[in-house]
């Protein structure tokens, strides 16, 4: 009896972990809500492998627990007298096997469309952003679409404006971002962007994404931008340790109801880096105080 | 004549040797197992004393102050301290103590054993092998002392945080942490020394698996345990040159100031730059992982091997399957040299990559799945002795499932860009080498504590040990997954500044109780284990009934292991035939009168 007892000790312990997950979109242990034109890709595929491995975190959990219930031993008892299966192996090799092949293939097009550079949208707006230890620099052109982008990214020009750890943009633009690093490697990450890159030393990374939400709204009298949702307070977070303040490195991210709204902050954010700073010619670094 | 006087000859040398010859300095394999399976016990309490730190901070990061908690403590340890704590914890558990207890300890102990060999192929190699570590422990200690303290960049040493140096004549200060200055290059230099020291190990098993074979033990009467091994060292000897090369790219980077990691623009640290530099911390990353993935499978192979032999022994069952699980281990062995990519999915590598890598690592689940239904049908049928260590086994069976199917979600690269760097990976990590691992390792403790020591342990205390660990350890891991769902990135000293993760925050203080709980319940098996040792029952020769040739040997074997070489005559898994009164048949029993032998 007492040996009958190990199977249900394991079984209990399994279920609690299982039941643990399983309320978690209930009490708000769950992914952070989407607000990206590629996050559905993202979460439909995360659904359908948490499908599969629950499914079979069930199937053979169930089956050890109830082979450890059912052939606990008695004294003067023997085991089957058997040493493989044939069909049983191809059976649990082919079967997984073309699961895995499916989940697999059924990555490439999300990945191909979040991270291949041929494959990124012409953008409506372009800026760079910039880590260092430990803050992001977001440098905006006089216009959201400069010339000949890719080489704006690589050269400083007087008209640019610098923000420490504000990322704007309007609802639906697609948006790029030259991603670099001055110092150690960082990553950019945007839990409801479902975003994430490095920025790797020496090189400059594009980056794409388009919100498919807005949740700021500019104010011209005070100047300030303000959440159209207590709720939607988006995070810009480091992802890739980068040493002590690795944890600090918050930012965040303004999507602005229309491209109007944008142009109108950005207006007043050019005038207001004008005033702070008349002669200092502005790089990354001068520009923070 | 000649032949009584070379025999006396030789008895007269193996009474000979003094203490230092026979305890410290031994060639003996089995002395060379306990030796690493000592230090590795040692380190396994100081990295677990350092984990307790990480979650100390992680969990209370403004200090403790709880209603029900009689200690309220407002101290904190500085960012820099805790990213030492937690790159310090991560790499002594995997360098210090898993690998070593794995490929050292069970490795040195079993192969010889279990093959009917009398010894290793190279004893003084052997010898070697464990002495190499000891510069390492002495380096790796002693870092904590150093100006700046110890290596703070994580266990996997990413340049530039490790590896940005001042200009010549300036010392070994870094520009990018404290302690990526002495400690960083003593870092280095104590894995250098950990990877000598395997490599020695592994040119050793191969040789000895290879030649030593005691007659009739062909490679496919070899029991799981020695298969693992062997493929663990094949893989061992492959990766291993790699990582040393890579090391010693950084040391020379960090002391001579050469720029394999340094990008030729330079870099800026503040209003300080570097000089251009020639290199790319992409490389670093590459030869890294081209080591640290399959180091992964260096971590759990052995393990598999040794609770596929203590499942089969104590379920009283012919392993399930034993050529698909022999295939299996092969399978993860070669996958696991084209996989390491998936470390680098975010890395900025060009993501075409990023691709293949992906399909690649998704199909090494499959052989994991062949051995998890193999496991479910060894016991399948079973009549199951509910000892410690068939328990710790199970447990890693119940635990690799999770840690194999959690692994999917970062090896899909749409999904990874979410998950990575998330708690998620830290989840899956720990289910692999703690709730596998670490469960194969007390497993292995438990079943061969008779063969090493001649005593048992206690079993009772062993399972008051099992259900404590068995409980909080999921306690203190499993909700590492949901933080990780919620997006709690890896490797934060305080995460109370962020609004996205409120939610999870009391799970936070959850584990890290439930982790203080864990280490205390090793305390039981610390206490059982010396006590055992000296005050536990006398074993015999062959306590559980087990098949393998290490059972034929007096416990403990004496130098030399066997009285006679055995003879083998059968695969290690002859348990439970009908036509025969007992339930086993060892490896090198003559056939029974009566009894048709097996084809093979
Ligand atoms: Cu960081
Ligand atoms: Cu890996």
């Amino acid at each position: 009896m007492q040996q009958k007892g190990w199977g249900i000790f394991f079984g209990v312990v399994l279920l609690a972990a299982f039941l643990s997950i399983a309320v978690g979109p209930l009490v708000g242990w769950w992914l952070p809500a989407n607000v990206s034109s590629f996050g559905p890709d993202v979460d439909y595929l995360y659904y359908v492998i948490l499908g599969f491995t629950t499914f079979f975190f069930l199937l053979t959990e169930v089956l050890l627990v109830w082979a450890m219930y059912r052939f606990a031993g008695r004294p003067g008892n023997k085991s089957q007298y058997v040493e493989g299966h044939h069909r049983l192996e191809m059976l649990w090799t082919v079967v997984p096997g073309g699961i895995l092949l499916y989940i697999a293939i059924a990555q490439i097009s999300a990945w191909e469309r979040i991270k291949y550079q041929a494959k990124m949208p012409d953008p409506d707006l372009v800026m760079q952003v910039t880590a260092r230890q430990w803050d992001w620099t977001m440098r905006y052109a006089d216009t959201p679409l400069p010339e000949n982008h890719r080489r704006w990214a690589e050269i400083p020009n007087f008209d640019d404006i610098y923000l420490p750890d504000e990322l704007h943009c309007w609802k639906g633009a697609n948006v790029r971002i030259y991603l670099k690093t001055n110092d150690v490697l960082h990553s950019l990450f945007l839990p409801q962007l479902r975003l994430k890159q490095d920025a790797l030393p020496g090189k400059t990374i594009p980056v794409w994404f388009n919100a498919t939400d807005a949740n700021t709204r500019f104010n011209a009298s005070t100047g300030n931008c303000e959440w159209t949702d207590k709720n939607k307070e988006w995070e810009i977070a480091c992802a890739e340790l980068c040493g002590g303040g690795h944890y600090r490195m918050r930012g965040l991210l303004y999507v602005h109801e229309t491209k109007d709204d944008y142009l109108n902050w950005l207006k007043h954010a050019q005038k207001a880096a004008r005033s702070r700073q008349p002669e200092k010619k502005a790089t990354p670094v001068a520009a923070k105080d | 004549m000649s032949v009584s006087h070379s025999h006396s000859a030789e008895a007269h040398a193996h009474h000979e040797l003094s203490f230092l010859r026979k305890y410290i300095f031994s060639e003996d394999h089995k002395i060379i197992g306990i030796q690493f399976l000592f230090s590795g016990l040692i380190f396994f309490l100081i990295g677990g004393t350092l984990a307790l730190l990480v979650r100390l901070q992680v969990g209370f990061p403004k200090g403790i102050n709880l209603p029900w908690f009689p200690i309220s403590w407002g101290g904190r340890m500085s960012p820099d301290f805790y990213a030492m704590v937690f790159s310090m914890h991560a790499t002594i558990m995997i360098f210090f103590v898993i690998i070593p207890l794995l490929t050292g300890a069970f490795g040195n102990f079993t192969i010889p054993l279990m093959i009917g060999a009398r010894d290793m192929a190279f004893p003084k190699l052997n010898m070697m092998s464990y002495w190499f570590m000891w510069p390492a422990f002495a380096v790796i200690l002693s870092s904590f002392f150093v100006e700046g303290g110890a290596g703070a960049s994580g266990w996997t040493s990413y340049p530039l945080l490790a590896s940005a140096t001042m200009p010549a004549g300036e010392g070994f200060h870094s520009p990018a942490s404290p302690h990526s200055g002495i400690g960083q290059i003593c870092w280095l230099v104590a894995l250098l020394f950990v990877g000598v020291s395997s490599m020695m190990g592994s040119i050793n098993y191969m040789t000895t698996i290879i030649n030593l074979r005691a007659p009739g033990m062909t490679m496919f009467r070899m029991p799981m345990t020695v298969w693992a091994m062997f493929i663990t060292a094949i893989l061992q000897s492959m990766a291993l040159p790699v990582l040393t090369v890579a090391l010693i790219l950084q040391l020379l980077d960090k002391t001579i100031n050469t720029t394999f990691f340094l990008p030729p623009g330079g870099m800026a640290f503040g209003n300080w730059h570097t000089g251009p530099g020639g290199g790319q911390t992409l490389l670093w990353q590459h030869l890294f992982w081209f080591y640290s993935h399959p180091a992964v499978y260096i971590m759990i192979l052995p393990a598999m091997g040794m609770v596929s032999d203590i499942i089969s022994t104590f379920a009283r069952k012919h392993l399930f399957g034993y050529k698909p699980m022999v295939l299996a281990i092969a399978g993860i062995a070669g996958l696991g040299f084209i996989v390491w990519g998936h470390h680098m999915f975010q890395s900025g590598m060009d993501p075409r990559l990023g691709t293949g890598f992906m399909i690649a690592t998704i199909m090494i689940a499959l052989p994991s799945a062949v051995k998890t239904f193999n496991w479910l049908g060894t016991i399948w049928g079973a009549n199951i002795q509910y000892t410690t260590a068939m328990l710790n086994a199970l447990a890693f069976v119940a635990m690799f499932v999770i840690g194999g199917l959690s692994g999917i979600f970062m090896a899909a690269t749409p999904v990874d860009v979410y998950f990575h760097d998330t708690y998620f990976i830290v989840a899956h990590i720990h289910y692999v080498l703690f709730m596998s691992s670490i469960f194969g390792i007390f497993g292995g403790i438990y079943y061969w504590f008779p063969k090493m020591f001649g005593r048992l342990m206690n079993e009772k205390w062993g399972k008051v040990h099992f259900v404590l660990t068995f409980l909080f350890s999921n306690c203190t891991f499993f909700p590492m997954h949901i933080i990780g769902i919620a997006g709690h990135p890896r490797r934060y000293y305080d995460s109370t500044l962020y609004r996205f993760l409120d939610n999870v925050q009391p799970l936070n203080q959850f584990m890290t109780i439930s982790a203080f709980l864990l280490a205390l319940a090793q305390i039981i098996f610390l206490v059982n284990f010396f006590w055992s040792l000296f005050r536990g029952a006398k074993a015999g020769a062959n306590p559980w009934h087990s098949n393998t040739l290490e059972w034929t040997a007096p416990s403990p074997p004496p130098h030399g292991n066997f009285v006679q070489t055995p003879i083998v005559r059968r695969g290690p898994y002859e348990y439970g035939n009908p036509d025969m009164e007992e339930d086993y048949l060892p490896q090198a029993e003559p056939q029974p009168s009566g009894i048709p032998a097996p084809a093979h």
